[in-house]
């Protein structure tokens, strides 16, 4: 059991490497000028659609990219756990 | 391979719901059939593996990225079921929290990074339980299969145009977006497929003392 922690451990701290290894956005998740500029129009439902995610493209207001990353990071493993143990409290009451 | 909204038709969103959420129930029923004091901690470690290693972005040739999933080492280690709701929870918190991929999308998503990774890399390792490479194979095979979902339903897009023919949603067909998924995964796949071997080899060697 404890190993899944270590590797855990050690790939969070490696994360800003991600960020590191490439600007590029993944094939089909580009940024809408790529399509005016590909296709010379964006396409409609595209051009509509607005992102209302809170830590839009894992970055934090007011911090920069690396320790937006890692909190952004933190965020996730903690909503992961949370969303076990709740659904055992959940199905142990229930 | 995640999908902002607006990428995808409505058709294909009410689609891929209805096709999703039964099978998202009854994955849910095997989840809870398994979740007990020691799956628990292990399932939701590997769930947080496999949100962390999606943050790492390979470059892959043509200025394009991707990553690896981890759905096929969850797979492995409880069986496809649990792992496509796992990597669903993990879908909906990208979506929700970061807006990696549009709520729109998730079902596609979960479909090919969930579903289909999950049972190809469950059956590959299962043929091939008695190599020691079993797990790398599977891992590398089962995220390209994924990926040609992806594009695939992208590709699909296409075909919704408005009155000019100008397409409304994702506007590249399937000629192009199903090689350019899978070729780029042919590569990816290798971190897909090393990490799945690693950290299976990793954790097995730990079971047995």
């Amino acid at each position: 059991m404890k190993r899944i922690y270590i590797i855990l451990v050690a790939l969070l701290a490696l994360v800003p490497i991600g960020l590191y290894l490439t600007d590029a956005p993944a094939w089909g998740e580009w940024d809408n000028s790529y399509y005016q500029k590909t296709l010379g129009f964006i396409p409609k439902s595209i051009e509509n659609a607005t992102s209302t995610a809170l830590f839009s493209d894992y970055s934090i207001k007011g911090l920069g990219d690396v320790p937006s990353y890692y909190i952004s990071a933190l965020i996730g493993i903690i909503l992961i756990f949370a969303f076990f143990y709740l659904l055992k409290k959940f199905i142990k009451n229930g | 391979m995640h999908i902002a909204d607006g990428y995808l038709s409505p058709q294909t969103v009410i689609a891929s719901y209805a096709l999703a959420i039964p099978l998202w129930v009854y994955a849910f029923k095997k989840l809870k059939a398994e979740l007990n004091e020691e799956t628990l901690p292990k399932l939701a470690a590997l769930s947080a593996l496999s949100f962390i290693i999606m943050m790492f972005n390979i470059p892959v040739p043509g200025g394009s990225s991707a990553h690896a999933v981890g759905t096929a080492l969850l797979a492995i280690l409880f069986g496809p079921w649990v792992a496509f709701i796992a990597i669903s929870m993990v879908l909906l918190i990208q979506a929700l929290v970061f807006g990696d991929g549009g709520i729109t999308a998730i079902p596609v998503e979960a479909l090919a990074m969930g579903f289909v990774e999950a049972f190809v890399a469950y059956f590959i390792f299962n043929a091939l339980k008695k190599y020691k490479f079993a797990p790398f194979v599977a891992g590398y095979i089962s995220i390209i299969a994924a990926a040609f979902v992806i594009g695939l339903v992208l590709g699909l897009q296409a075909n919704f145009t408005d009155e000019s023919g100008k397409p409304l949603y994702f506007p590249f067909g399937i000629t192009i977006a199903v090689p350019a998924m899978v070729l780029e995964h042919l590569l990816v796949g290798l971190a897909e497929g090393i990490f799945t071997q690693v950290v299976y080899t990793f954790l097995q060697k730990e079971q047995k003392k």
